[in-house]
């Protein structure tokens, strides 16, 4: 758990660091669609090496950085090996009453697991190096065309800020709810499947009757410091669009383009 | 057993192998003999929690041995053998109403023995005379613990870890929020339960006068050491230290370092008031004297 | 004096339960110091929460600076007004301290760049200028607070009102965030409300009202309040360190006409005692 990186943020100076949110989170998009276009190897690879520069531009360690989204991995493996003893078509290569594999499911799974490994690394690169509060204002930036249809973007911006802020205290809670009920007796993560969801409700009820208080104070507070409506308010912060950004989306247009021309 | 709890040489590294990594506790021995009421203060972040933490083996040592009752808790212990810590070291944490999530009053309070084993009608007994002990009338038995006040809802928290009749029992600012009276009446429960129960108390507090007036022994931890252990005498004695340390005087010895300041030559500094009264009606006397 | 704040007849009770206040009058006058005290449940916060309108009267009439505290003056009254919570957690609203501090002005559709300037020199005001990235999961209780007050004093009000503000730090925050409020209170010349169990908050106010199960029980001067210690114990307050002091003393032998003085009294009376007898 403590060495879990997905969706932290590493404070941090690096190229990714500094640019500006709206681009990173438009850049994953972006990312995430050229992946599926990716068919063959030779495509998979010129993303994973893009990846493996931005990871390398984002300031953090790549073993460091893979050790942190392993348990990911583990989700994703499992995934993937279903996906492969349910599939049929191609030469069977091993066969078991309702399971097979055959050389295609495996290298349908194998291009599986890749798209979803490069998802969660662009993912995760994108938290690590963009505070919560950044990535609900690129939320808002991105978004702020749907103003035209009356869509409330600023009220869910203010709404993905406060809930990333309260992130941090919501999991202290939990770690100390946790503690509480275990030196009260409770065996957390052991025992039988009906043993472990009995023994959430002791961690869950007092971690909900917690955030509904939070809430209630905050919108007291909230109130109290003049707020009454999200959309006419002004705003503290602006991300500007840097040169970072400009070669940032050169590069990932080149290779989006590497990307269609490699595959098969 | 003459020894309730002994650390030795513990050290506790959050996060460990992480750009997080934190040093939380450094090379910690401290003994804390049976029966009796420690007192553990230091400023927030000095370690306080994560050393109290250790006796209920909440948290592992990443380096040294913590012994609890006879049993010794290492590194390498595993997580299956920690329940076996818990059932006689109780825990009240900080705010610890935050733990309440039954629908009644006393299930509440059932919950932490009948997880250790108690057959459902001694839980009920249990849980009946814990109530008792910490005040709470038993027609709120059937009550839903959310219906109560907070008041309240801190006596039944602090009920589910005495129902479980722990031999050790560590209380983390237990009366913060309270008002005067609410606290007057739990630290001296926490007073009672170690007079008459006989049950060894730790006490994680920033209120000096509880220290004071409850403690036997006092821990002053900085930077995650301990960087002195005695009396509360012996700790009071330099109140340079206690500042640097970031810490506040008890009411009395800071009124009578005013009197010093002040002119007045109060000499050792007074850790109650009626020492202080004592101190003051002496000189008084004596001023009549010289006087004369 | 002006009376910046009068509280008039009020009546009210939370929806389901019985009458919080029965007819509760009360002024505040502008510029002083008022403690509002009281054991937890008493009504004290209620009372706060009324004044800036954060719940309805029921009964009764609320004039905050000549403004009725109604739904058609609320953002108005709320301009007057900074509230500074018990839980520095659930006032932080920002990301980060500068966005916290930010949000009030954002609310009022201040312009950027005087918000810039704003935040700054509140921040600067209350010591936490280099602390202006931090997340508040990164900060004590004592700094989350200064924070709070950042944002009110960047709002620039005529009135703050310390809801317990306080009963969460510990000794040292406590008082290192009163002498801040005191100190922010006498450059800005501010009202301030401070709604407190803790009876040595309540000594350094200028005027004390003891309020229990809703009602105005006393109104005066710490002097003549906290000379009363027979009511304090009563209602389940402490008597102030020095009146208790001066009880001891009496036990010993050492008898002083009064039940109350405040500390720089006390000690001047012993040290005349001690060295002039």
């Amino acid at each position: 758990m403590s060495n879990f990186l997905f969706g932290r943020y590493l404070p941090g100076n690096s190229w990714v660091h500094q640019m500006s949110p709206q681009s990173k989170l438009m850049l994953s998009f972006y990312f995430v669609i050229v992946i599926f276009f990716a068919n063959n190897l030779a495509s998979y690879a010129a993303l994973a090496v893009l990846i493996a520069i931005v990871i390398l531009l984002s300031g953090v360690s790549i073993l460091f950085f893979l050790k942190g989204i392993r348990p990911l991995v583990w989700l994703i493996i499992f995934t993937v090996a279903l996906q492969i003893l349910f599939s049929a078509g191609g030469t069977v290569l091993w066969k078991w009453g309702p399971f097979s594999v055959t050389n295609l499911s495996l290298i349908n799974g194998g291009f599986i697991f890749i798209r979803f490994l490069l998802i969660i690394m662009i993912s995760t690169v994108l938290t690590l190096t963009t505070t919560p509060l950044a990535i609900a204002d690129g939320v808002q930036t991105v978004l702020k065309p749907l103003k035209k249809v009356k869509f409330p973007v600023d009220t869910l911006a203010l709404m993905l800020s406060i809930a990333l802020r309260f992130v941090p205290t919501l999991m202290d809670e939990m770690e100390t709810i946790l503690n509480a009920q275990r030196s009260r007796g409770v065996d957390f993560g052991s025992g039988s499947l009906k043993h472990r969801v009995q023994a959430a409700v002791p961690l869950l009820v007092p971690l909900f009757t917690g955030a509904i208080n939070h809430a209630e104070n905050l919108s007291t507070a909230m109130e109290a410091r003049g707020f009454s409506d999200s959309e006419h308010r002004s705003k503290y912060r602006i991300y500007r669009w840097q040169l970072k950004d400009t070669v940032s989306w050169l590069v990932f247009l080149l290779v989006g383009g590497l990307v269609l021309y490699l595959r098969k | 057993m003459d020894k309730a709890i002994s650390f030795e040489q513990v050290t506790h590294t959050y996060q460990a192998n992480t750009p997080y990594a934190q040093n939380a506790l450094a090379d910690v021995s401290l003994v804390i003999p049976n029966n009796s009421f420690t007192a553990i203060i230091g400023h927030t972040g000095s370690g306080k929690s994560t050393l109290v933490q250790h006796i209920n083996a909440l948290l592992k040592p990443t380096k040294g041995s913590v012994q609890v009752l006879g049993r010794v808790i290492t590194p390498a212990t595993t997580n299956k053998n920690l329940k076996a810590f818990r059932q006689h070291v109780g825990m009240v944490f900080q705010f610890p109403e935050k733990q309440l999530f039954e629908e009644t009053v006393i299930k509440d309070i059932m919950f932490g023995p009948k997880n250790y084993g108690v057959s459902d009608a001694d839980a009920q007994q249990a849980a009946k005379s814990a109530m008792k002990l910490v005040g709470l009338d038993q027609s709120l038995a059937e009550k839903s613990p959310f219906d109560l006040s907070g008041g309240q809802m801190r006596r039944v928290a602090i009920a589910g870890v005495l129902a479980m009749k722990p031999e050790i029992l560590i209380l983390d600012e237990p009366t913060a929020g309270l008002d005067p009276r609410g606290h007057k009446e739990i630290m001296d429960l926490a007073q009672q339960l170690h007079d008459e129960d006989q049950m060894t108390i730790i006490l994680v507090t920033h209120q000096m006068d509880d220290v004071v007036n409850y403690a036997s022994q006092v821990v002053v931890m900085d930077e995650g050491k301990i960087v002195k252990t005695g009396t509360a005498a012996e700790i009071f004695t330099d109140p340079g230290w206690v500042y640097k340390m970031q810490l506040n005087l008890p009411s009395s010895a800071e009124f009578a370092q005013k009197l010093v300041d002040a002119g007045v030559p109060v000499g050792k500094l007074p850790l109650t008031i009626d020492q202080l009264a004592t101190k003051i009606s002496q000189l008084v006397a004596e001023g009549a004297d010289t006087d004369e | 004096m002006k009376d910046i704040i009068q509280v008039k007849n009020i009546s009210f009770n939370y929806a389901d339960q019985p009458l919080l206040f029965d007819n509760l009058s009360l002024n505040v006058h502008e510029g002083e110091w008022l403690a509002l005290i009281g054991q937890n449940g008493s009504g004290k916060s209620t009372l706060a929460r009324l004044i800036d309108g954060l719940n309805v009267l029921k009964q009764g009439q609320i004039i905050v600076d000549g403004l009725f505290v109604n739904d058609e003056n609320i953002l108005d009254v709320r301009n007057k007004i900074g509230m500074v919570f018990q839980n520095p957690e659930d006032q932080f609203v920002g990301a980060t301290v500068e966005d916290d501090v930010a949000f009030g002005l954002e609310n009022r559709q201040v312009d950027r760049k005087q918000m810039h300037h704003i935040v700054e020199s509140s921040l600067k005001n209350v010591n936490m200028w280099d602390f202006r990235d931090r997340i508040p999961a990164n900060l004590s209780g004592g700094q989350k607070q200064r924070v709070a007050i950042a944002g009110i004093v960047a709002l620039s009000p005529q009135i703050i009102i310390l809801d317990e503000a306080t009963s969460m730090l510990d000794p040292r925050g406590r008082q290192d965030i009163l002498n801040l409020v005191r100190e922010i209170k006498a450059k800005n010349h501010l009202t301030v409300i401070s709604i407190t169990h803790d009876i040595d908050e309540a000594a350094g106010a200028d005027r004390v009202v003891v309020i229990n199960h809703g009602k105005k029980i006393d109104e005066d001067v710490p002097d003549k309040i906290f000379s009363n210690t027979e009511q304090l114990a009563q209602i389940g307050l402490d008597a102030p360190y020095t009146s208790q002091l001066i009880a001891a003393l009496k036990r010993k032998g050492v008898n002083l006409n009064q039940q109350y003085l405040d500390s720089e009294r006390l000690i001047a009376w012993i040290k005349q005692l001690v060295s002039n007898k």
